[in-house]
């Protein structure tokens, strides 16, 4: 493996001291009943509980949600009174990107010496989303209400289009065919399915069991309600929304949750069950695209990111994305001259859905089991956000 | 001479055995001598002085204790500090709700309140005559020992006893009666003393039920108590649980809700003491104790261990196979080893160590039947098991050893003891409700009686640790809501045993010595050939509002007691649930109801044989006709699961009352059985019960 500096040489992430929710498709689960904060705290524990990792190691806990959320002023803090601490924290938010940003911050806080043990916890409740009532003297309206997750969807501010409409317009201008965009999506469900039924996500995904106010079980979260078998026939069929956009080639909305700690060479090797496993913080570049063409943002970091780090995508062991759209993976494969089919091989977000804030720490948790599962090698992580954002970071796992 | 299986529970106060109780026609000590004893005659009466008396131990045994010495006419004094919140006053609407307004009232007046400034005792005090401190104060040593200082320059005669629930005798240098929660109604009192006190005694005679333990740091119920807290906590920090879930888990294990129990108390004062008593004994015994951080935190705070209402919980903790053995281990572990000392230090009898569990700390059963149930070798291991995950805890206080006690008798007859002379016994039961342990510690106490030869028999509650016999002991049903066998097991076995009262010895005299007796055990009592009580208590059958039907003979037996005038009058027993005044009960349910004397002799006379007036009631083997036929008009039914209980049992009259004798235990144990698999038990009080506490 070649040698890449570390940025945060004194961070790592604990083998095995993570775990994600499953992610229900929106309104489909007990999850779209519940604060999901709280929710989320108490899934935490659960999960470190069940990695036999005390939480009462935990010095500090980074939050990440877009969605807002009841009692979100309290912040962290008071997430981390539902996890059963008493930690400080804070909360970041970058539309789609927040999992990544979120697991960053924590490699920087332990990397300046702030805190030794860092939760990450992100989480979203896209069902039932609340409603925004804003006094706004220079609209007609006076007041405009805003839902905040569809209409924000459906309208970006600063180019006036739709989220869909940068797939349109990003697969015209990359000339994607249609037929390769289907044949995408359709390796994609199978990659799922096919780590699904090996036992490659049992490390990742928890069942979680919810209670209603008095305390009887409302629901038992586990699966990625939502997401079924799908052939090409079907995918082919499905009416285009947008050029090479149809409901089989992009993501859905979900409810969920994701976790995992960050902490110091030393901490990780006492925390994990795999004190040899040691997963190493490599690079991070961001960008943002021309306007409305959000796709290609993700490969623009990607190629920035190997160009600063000196590596090529031969180098890469795992490569895993955040793709809302189809578009965005065969883009990238174009764009870095690999074959799409070797990246996201135990699913991505295009397939279980995306509740936002903890879409790309699934992502990166799924990255790292299937990275440990190889022996180890450098795991790129990489996806768009609102705003034709586009992010990447680079994990060393040895 | 007199043999006993055991030591009785009265013998460890002072006051003779059970048989001599009954030999002498009359209880070894009224309560109006020894309040002359304790508080002076009547002319010059002393008074109680009871100081921290707004606390809430203090408040608490002002009402306990005034309102039982009040027709004794001695003075409670409700001594504290000028700005201590009003924590008598609070205790009115209690007394209302329990004594009426016009008792209530009389209570409080009865109740002098002064204050004084911790260095000098109001002038006042002096014209109330202090016999007696009972000083509730806080858990700070020097303290309390200057406030005993005050009093004693002041009233050199006062018996001084503390309340604490940590502090040794010899270091506090009083005697210690440790009350449990809650204060009001709770009469178990921890006595630490050199020998049984008139004070004990008192208690004792007024109703309580004082228990000698030990003058080491912290008693029976505390380390019981504090310790499963403190596993608890530990377990908490091993594996996240959040506390309101392991509550949940430990009630199931054993009965107890240890975090729910602080805030209920008050999480400020009971997170204190919970501390306070685990860091004395930490200094004494070792990490098996030692508070952890989460604890100090909320000692400080006060805070609540349960989340608040807007925050209930939402995450539900299942547990997989591993993770139970992880919770069996770290709470059945410590509580083992902590049970290990109390037997190596002898710090009560076992009886009492058992019973100090169930009776204050909501054990289902006392921890010495848990360990007699797995066994020593089990419970060594589980203890092992703990210490390779806490190996600290293994360094002190680790008594392998001290489990064999548990086979001497006083360990194999923790509720059932039984007393001869040669010629009559006592068959005395401490525990107030009926489970497996008492049903295999009664024929145990039969066999022993028997193999001394003994033909004649009293059968009686231990007029010490079970003051009342409520009946069966409903969690033993909660397999059988489940499983038809079960059910039918346990009424079989049960209803043999109590055969053995009316087959196994020449005489046998049920005597009820206490408030009440419902349920499965007056169908036990049913059993002996004459029944004798006294005569204020409840006989009662309240299956049908539970609603189960009864499964210990009681729809056949008395049936066959009693002529057919009096088959009405036990049909609406069984059908209404209803109890009857003991009184009322003669003599078609009752063979004699008198004052306590008067039934203690009455029962000696029937149990020896001399001349006594009342007759033996023969029991018909044959089938009976027409018992349910004229159930008479029956208040309607309260609800539909109680119309299918009426029903039920109805069913089960009839059909056991036309069987011969040697069938009738099997049908009426289907029946029973039967019922306890359908819909409205299931969704009673005992199935309800059951999904709370097992289904979790």
């Amino acid at each position: 493996m070649p040698a890449a500096q570390s940025m945060f040489p004194n961070a790592r992430i604990p083998y095995g001291t993570w775990g994600s929710s499953f992610f229900p498709a929106w309104q489909t689960s007990a999850l779209a009943e519940v604060n999901i904060a709280q929710f989320a705290g108490e899934a935490m524990n659960r999960i470190l509980g069940k990695r036999r990792v005390s939480t009462d190691r935990l010095d500090y806990l980074i939050i990440g949600s877009t969605v807002p959320w009841h009692w979100k002023f309290w912040n962290a803090p008071l997430v981390s009174s539902c996890v059963g601490r008493r930690l400080p924290g804070f909360h970041v938010e970058e539309a789609c990107a927040t999992g990544l940003l979120a697991t960053l911050a924590a490699g920087a806080e332990v990397q300046m010496g702030a805190a030794e043990v860092v939760g990450v916890l992100t989480f979203d409740r896209t069902s039932d989303s609340p409603v925004g009532v804003f006094p706004e003297r220079r609209a007609y309206q006076r007041t405009v209400p805003l839902a905040d997750v569809w209409d924000n969807f459906g309208f970006d501010p600063a180019t006036s289009g739709a989220m869909i409409a940068t797939a349109g317009k990003a697969a015209r201008k990359y000339k994607v065919d249609r037929r390769e965009v289907d044949e995408v999506a359709l390796l994609r469900h199978e990659q799922y399915f096919a780590a699904r039924e090996s036992g490659a996500l049992d490390n990742v995904l928890v069942p979680l069991d919810i209670l209603t106010v008095q305390g009887r079980p409302l629901g038992r979260i586990d699966d990625d309600l939502g997401v079924r078998r799908i052939t090409a026939g079907e995918l082919a069929a499905m009416r285009e929304l947008d050029t090479c956009v149809t409901g089989g080639t992009q993501t859905h909305a979900s409810d969920g949750m994701a976790t995992l700690l960050v902490t110091t060479p030393e901490k990780a090797k006492e925390i994990s069950a795999r004190p040899e496993v040691d997963i190493q913080f490599v690079a991070k570049s961001e960008v943002r695209s021309a306007p409305s063409l959000m796709p290609e943002a993700p490969v623009i970091a990607v190629r920035r990111l190997l160009d600063r780090t000196g590596l090529s995508m031969d180098d890469i062991a795992v490569a895993h994305s955040h793709n809302p759209f189809a578009v965005n993976d065969v883009i990238a494969a174009r764009v870095l001259e690999f074959d799409w089919r070797d990246m996201n091989k135990t699913g991505c977000s295009l397939v279980w859905g995306h509740p936002q804030g903890p879409t790309l720490t699934r992502t990166l948790i799924e990255a790292l089991e299937e990275a440990v599962a190889l022996g180890g090698g450098y795991v790129l992580i990489f996806g768009c956000a609102a705003g034709d954002v586009g992010t990447s970071a680079l994990f060393k796992v040895s | 001479m007199a043999m006993a299986l055991r030591e009785s529970g009265l013998q460890s106060l002072g006051l003779g055995g059970v048989l001599e109780v009954f030999a002498r026609g009359q209880l070894p000590a009224t309560a109006s001598d020894l309040v002359t004893e304790v508080f002076g005659p009547q002319k010059a009466r002393g008074s109680l002085v009871i100081s921290g008396a707004n606390g809430m131990v203090g408040a608490g045994k002002a009402m306990q204790l005034g309102a039982r010495l009040l027709p004794f006419g001695v003075r409670v004094v409700g001594l504290d500090f000028p700005g201590a919140p009003d924590g008598i006053g609070g205790q009115y609407p209690g007394l209302v709700s329990t004594f009426g307004k016009t008792r209530a009232a009389q209570i409080m007046a009865n109740i002098v309140r002064l204050t004084y400034d911790g260095r000098t005792l109001p002038p006042e005090l002096g014209d109330l005559k202090p016999a007696f401190l009972l000083e509730a104060i806080p858990e700070i040593l020097d303290v309390k020992k200057a406030h005993y200082k005050i009093f004693r320059d002041a009233f050199p005669g006062v018996e001084i006893r503390s309340v604490t629930s940590g502090f040794p005798a010899s270091e506090l240098g009083v005697g210690i009666a440790h009350p449990a929660f809650p204060h009001q109604i709770n009469k178990v009192w921890e006595i630490v003393e050199p020998k049984p006190s008139p004070i004990t005694q008192l208690l004792w005679a007024l109703g309580l039920v004082p228990v000698p333990v030990g003058d080491h740091w912290s008693f029976v119920l505390d380390v019981l108590f504090c310790g499963l807290t403190h596993a608890a906590i530990l377990y908490h920090r091993a594996c996240n649980m959040p506390y309101w879930k392991i509550d949940k888990w430990v009630r199931k294990l054993i009965g107890p809700n240890p975090f729910r129990a602080h805030d209920v108390i008050g999480a400020q004062g009971a997170n204190f003491l919970t501390w306070s008593c685990l860091h004395h004994l930490a200094e004494h015994y070792g990490e098996l104790f030692r508070p952890t951080p989460e604890l100090e935190a909320r000692k400080d705070s006060g805070s609540d261990w349960y989340p608040p209402n807007h925050f209930r919980p939402v995450v539900d903790w299942k547990l997989e196979t591993r993770e139970l053995e992880d919770l069996e281990t770290w709470i059945l572990g410590p509580l083992f080893q902590m049970t290990s000392l109390l037997l190596h230090e002898r710090r009560a009898e076992l009886p009492f160590i058992n019973a100090v569990g169930e009776l204050c700390a909501q054990f289902r059963k006392g921890v010495l039947a848990l360990v007699r149930d797995v066994g020593a070798d089990q419970a060594r291991e589980r203890v092992a098991a703990y210490h390779r995950v806490h190996p600290a805890a293994g360094e002190r206080a680790w008594h392998p050893e001290a489990f064999e006690t548990i086979e001497q008798p006083a360990g194999q007859q923790l509720y059932v003891n039984a007393e001869h002379n040669g010629e009559v016994g006592t068959i005395a039961i401490g525990r107030e409700s009926y489970n497996g342990d008492v049903d295999v510690e009664l024929n145990r106490a039969v066999d022993w009686l028997k193999k001394a030869g003994v033909e004649r028999v009293i059968v009686t509650g231990d007029f010490h640790l079970a003051t009342q016999m409520v009946g069966a002991d409903t969690s033993e049903f909660y397999p059988a809501l489940e499983r038809t066998e079960e059910g039918i097991r346990v009424s079989e076995t049960w209803s043999r045993t109590a055969r053995r009262l009316a087959t196994d010895f020449k005489t046998s005299v049920a005597f009820v010595n206490g408030k009440r007796c419902l349920g499965g055990f007056l169908e036990l009592l049913m059993h002996c050939h004459h029944l004798v009580s006294v005569e204020d208590a409840d006989l009662g059958m309240p299956e049908v509002t539970l609603p189960v039907v009864p499964g210990l003979e009681g729809c056949h037996w008395p049936f066959r007691k009693t002529s057919a005038d009096a088959w009405p009058k036990l049909l609406r027993l069984l059908l209404t649930g209803r109890s009857v005044k003991a009184r009322d009960g003669v003599p078609w349910l009752v063979d004699f109801a008198g004052p306590m004397d008067a039934a203690l002799q009455m029962a000696w006379r029937l149990a020896t044989g001399e001349e006594s007036g009342v007759r033996r009631r023969s029991l018909v083997e044959s089938p009976l006709e027409g018992v349910a036929d004229a159930p008479g008009e029956l208040p309607a039914a309260d609800s539909p699961a109680t119309e299918a209980a009426r029903r039920a049992i109805l069913e089960s009259i009839r059909a056991s009352c036309a069987a011969p004798l040697g069938d009738a235990l099997s049908i009426q144990a289907r029946h029973s059985a039967g019922f306890m698999v359908s819909e409205p038990c299931l969704k009673g009080v005992i199935g309800s019960d059951y999904a709370k506490t097992m289904k979790i």
